[in-house]
């Protein structure tokens, strides 16, 4: 990576860029010590298929927005409606490829309905899927009559379920390498297609992009629907973990995505969004997350260790860049 | 302290080294109370690396610093406008959701404690603006209102409420149009008799003779000279800025003109312009200018996509055409270098690379994915042939120096290779050395067959430039002025409405 070979040790702004990883190695180095379960096969699997996975490529989809210098609120509703739709489709008998397919065209409808707002309508990105989420929350309680979880029980899917979670390829397990895939999808297309290019000229300066002959409207809706469609893998993959759909159970990746792509961007020198700064971030939120569970802190506390955190990583980060100007 | 000298501001042997790079190298700046003092140079000469060394936002490397006498060693941007310095910077805008008041009294607001006195804040803010500048604002307008003009208004009142003693202006009079200037200057003047000193940076050379008592020339991080403009002619500080004869600044070309790129014909937009037709053909520099409110700016966003003509029509080689966004009129290789730079020209956050490749990425991808091979190569070129001073392609344009931003935005057209280009005030805060380069560069665009449409405000350099000079007064192309047949009295003349000059009225 341009990130390693332009490193030079003696100038703070660039030692400020590694801000996160260095948390995230000292971190990971306490809570070894710290407790003797947490640096194991089995937790450290644990971490990577419960608290990174879904996480991340709900993350990857808004590192896309807020380069395009927008938000998405309604994160949680895209992964919810395509947890309902899958298993709602699993339930009533339908074939497991229906049932994705399904999935991801529930997501897509909020991405469809996000760009319809942002670039028709013209409303800002914030109150647009403020909007969209508060609609989607009341549309999926009087769908399951006022939260009533859909369970599958059935034994058939065990074997899809264990698919999805269990089987394992080169030691890791088949929800991994769909992360893996979808890094692979989002660093390119962020950072190495023209759409990426564009994305960041609208995140930069809106008016130039338009000046530019870039077709804004269009481009700008991609952004939102490639961001609701990978919510809506992580919503397939996350009914396929819990082996249910419990609604509303998406909004609590909403701040914990914004957070990650936040302290992703200290890796960058211009602050930038970026895939590896958001994997990065997450992992630093998973790790922390598990091993104050672990040292013994209880989960509300756990939120305070977090927060701590991210503002050490801020300051570590800016104070080291304040002083090298 | 018996014997106080009568000088405001005393900056004596400033040095300061960015790595490698010597911006300031014994530099000197004094300026007396109750005067009026012009700083001159192009950009990178240092203007702007003294003012934030007064400024308290970078550290001299040496030299020392007298404010009103004092001696000051630890200068920060906030312990700065205590000791009485105002600066108003070039692009430092206000809160854009402030009200007029909440912005004059900023961090000085009248009230109790805590609690600020609002109606009395707005009644205050209005007071001042009325008597500083006789401009009358409803109270509780908010800042995103203004006009640029008004906004740059409201910042100096701002330092005049603070009882300023030094009032610094980085090009103040940019946004502002004639009358403004007219009323900045003459607040000006009043100010110099109150005793405060004023530091004022303009690439304007005849504002410089207006207003200013004294010039600080600087050249290469150094005063190379400190003149009065009453002594001296503006002629000789630019030989002395740019170290070379004013002569060169037009260059002169001759182009074969060929076949018609544009042509315009009976083109109207209801309340802006009407019955408007020229054309211009591939290796013209076709001037077009037009008091503001004339409607030629609106002329020239249809031209981009950017308005909706009501009626007319004009084609683009030989091809009628109908632009419904800047998207339809880049795809027929037409460009806008636009007047907001900022805002629509180039992206200060995006590297010069990012920024000079924006508008033509299909040059340089396969499949919809960039090729960064030959992407590179043709950025560094435009780097070459266009001497961009970057330190390297990746960059942040923010970095760079006015003149040199103008020019990246002109490569992100070179790079689409367009036919037509549309230049909306292209020199403005561009410094002289950067504008003979824009000028050399537009005419080598003319030899290779582009087609230029230039407007400008600035009267003497379409003068200098162009083929032939439109003039737009209230709607209508009154004038068409062959070049050597026009001088910018004429020009002038033309755009303010006097009908009984001689140029050749257009058909």
């Amino acid at each position: 990576m341009s990130m390693i070979k332009k490193l030079n040790l003696s100038d703070a702004a660039e030692v400020s860029r590694f801000a996160v990883l260095l948390a995230f190695v000292l971190l990971f180095v306490f809570f070894s010590l710290a407790s003797p379960s947490f640096f194991s096969t089995a937790n450290l699997f644990n971490v990577l298929v419960n608290n990174v996975v879904l996480l991340a490529i709900i993350a990857f989809g808004m590192t896309i927005v807020i380069s395009a210098g927008g938000i998405d609120l309604s994160v949680g509703v895209s992964v919810d409606v395509a947890s309902l739709a899958f298993i709602a489709l699993l339930a009533s008998g339908s074939g497991v490829g229906i049932a994705v397919c399904g999935g991801l065209t529930a997501a897509l409808i909020v991405g469809v309905l996000n760009a319809v707002l942002i670039t028709r309508l013209r409303i800002s990105p914030f109150l647009a899927t403020l909007g969209v989420l508060f609609i989607g929350q009341s549309v999926q309680q009087i769908a399951t009559g006022g939260g009533q979880p859909i369970y599958l029980v059935t034994g058939e899917f065990a074997k899809l379920f264990n698919a999805i979670v269990r089987t394992q390829f080169i030691g890791l397990p088949t929800s991994v390498w769909i992360l893996v895939l979808c890094a692979i999808a989002v660093y390119l297309l962020l950072h190495r297609s023209v759409f990426g290019r564009y994305v960041r000229a609208f995140g930069a300066q809106p008016g130039v992009a338009w000046y530019s002959g870039i077709r804004v409207p269009f481009n700008m809706s991609m952004v939102y629907i490639a961001c609701a469609l990978l919510c809506g893998i992580a919503g397939i993959l996350l009914s396929s973990t819990v082996r249910s759909y419990v609604p509303l159970s998406g909004n609590a990746f909403l701040l914990d995505a914004v957070g990650a792509t936040f302290i992703g961007t200290t890796i960058s020198t211009e602050r930038r969004p970026s895939v590896i700064g958001t994997l990065l971030g997450v992992m630093l939120l998973a790790v922390v997350k598990n091993g104050l569970l672990l040292i013994g802190w209880n989960f509300y506390w756990q939120q305070v260790g977090i927060g701590a955190l991210v503002f050490l990583v801020l300051a570590l980060s800016f104070g080291l860049r304040g002083r090298a100007h | 302290m018996t014997q106080q000298s009568n000088l405001a501001i005393n900056m004596h042997g400033i040095s300061k080294s960015f790595g490698p790079i010597k911006a300031l190298v014994d530099a000197n700046l004094q300026v007396e109370r109750g005067s009026i003092h012009g700083l001159v140079g192009q950009n990178g000469a240092g203007k702007s690396t003294i003012i934030k060394a007064l400024a308290g936002m970078l550290k001299p490397d040496a030299g020392s610093i007298e404010i009103n006498g004092k001696t000051v060693t630890r200068l920060t941007p906030a312990n700065i406008e205590r000791l009485g310095v105002h600066f108003i910077h070039q692009d430092r805008l206000l809160v854009p959701t402030a009200t007029i008041g909440e912005a004059i009294f900023l961090r000085n607001e009248p009230g109790f404690g805590i609690f600020v006195n609002h109606r009395k804040m707005a009644r205050r803010a209005r007071e001042l603006l009325k008597q500083y500048f006789d401009l009358d604002l409803p109270a509780g307008t908010l800042i995103q209102d203004l006009t640029t003009a008004q906004q740059k208004i409201v910042q100096i009142t701002r330092a005049l409420a603070q009882n300023a003693s030094v009032l610094v202006l980085d090009e103040p009079t940019a946004a502002l149009v004639k009358r403004e200037v007219v009323s900045l200057f003459n607040v000006l003047r009043r100010l110099k008799q109150d005793g405060i000193a004023v530091i004022f940076i303009s690439h304007y050379m005849q504002e410089i003779e207006d207003i200013c008592d004294t010039v600080t020339v600087m050249r290469n991080g150094t005063d190379v000279g400190v003149v009065s403009p009453k002594t001296t002619s503006i002629d000789e500080i630019v030989r002395m800025m740019i170290n070379r004869d004013v002569g060169e600044m037009f260059p002169k070309r001759t182009v074969a003109v060929g076949e018609t790129v544009l042509n315009v014909s009976n083109l109207s937009r209801e309340g802006h312009f009407d019955d408007i037709s020229f054309d211009i053909k591939a290796g013209e520099v076709v001037g077009i200018t037009g008091l503001l409110g004339s409607g030629v700016k609106e002329l020239i966003h249809c031209l981009f996509g950017l308005a909706k003509p009501d009626s007319g029509a004009f084609t683009i080689d030989g091809t009628a055409t109908n632009f419904s966004s800047p998207v339809s009129a880049v795809s027929r290789n037409v460009a806008l270098v636009p007047e907001d730079r900022r805002a629509h020209g180039v992206a200060l956050s995006l590297s010069v690379r990012e920024n000079i490749s924006i508008a033509s990425l299909d040059r340089y991808s396969r499949n919809g994915f960039v090729t960064p091979g030959p992407e590179k190569s043709a950025v560094d070129g435009f780097i070459r042939e266009l001497s961009i001073k970057t330190p390297h392609r990746d960059a942040l344009v923010r970095t760079l120096s006015g003149g040199n931003q103008q020019k990246v935005a002109l490569a992100k057209w070179l790079s689409c290779q367009s036919k037509l280009y549309v230049l909306d005030e292209p020199t403005v805060a561009v410094d002289v050395g950067a504008k003979i380069e824009i000028y050399t560069l537009l005419n080598r665009l003319a030899a290779e067959g582009a087609a230029i449409l230039f407007m400008s405000s600035d009267l003497l350099e379409l003068v200098g430039i162009c083929d032939r000079v439109l003039v737009v007064y209230r709607g209508e192309l009154t004038h068409e002025f062959q070049a050597g047949d026009v001088d910018s009295d004429r020009l002038l003349a033309a755009a303010s409405g006097a009908r009984s000059q001689t140029g050749r009225a257009a058909a």
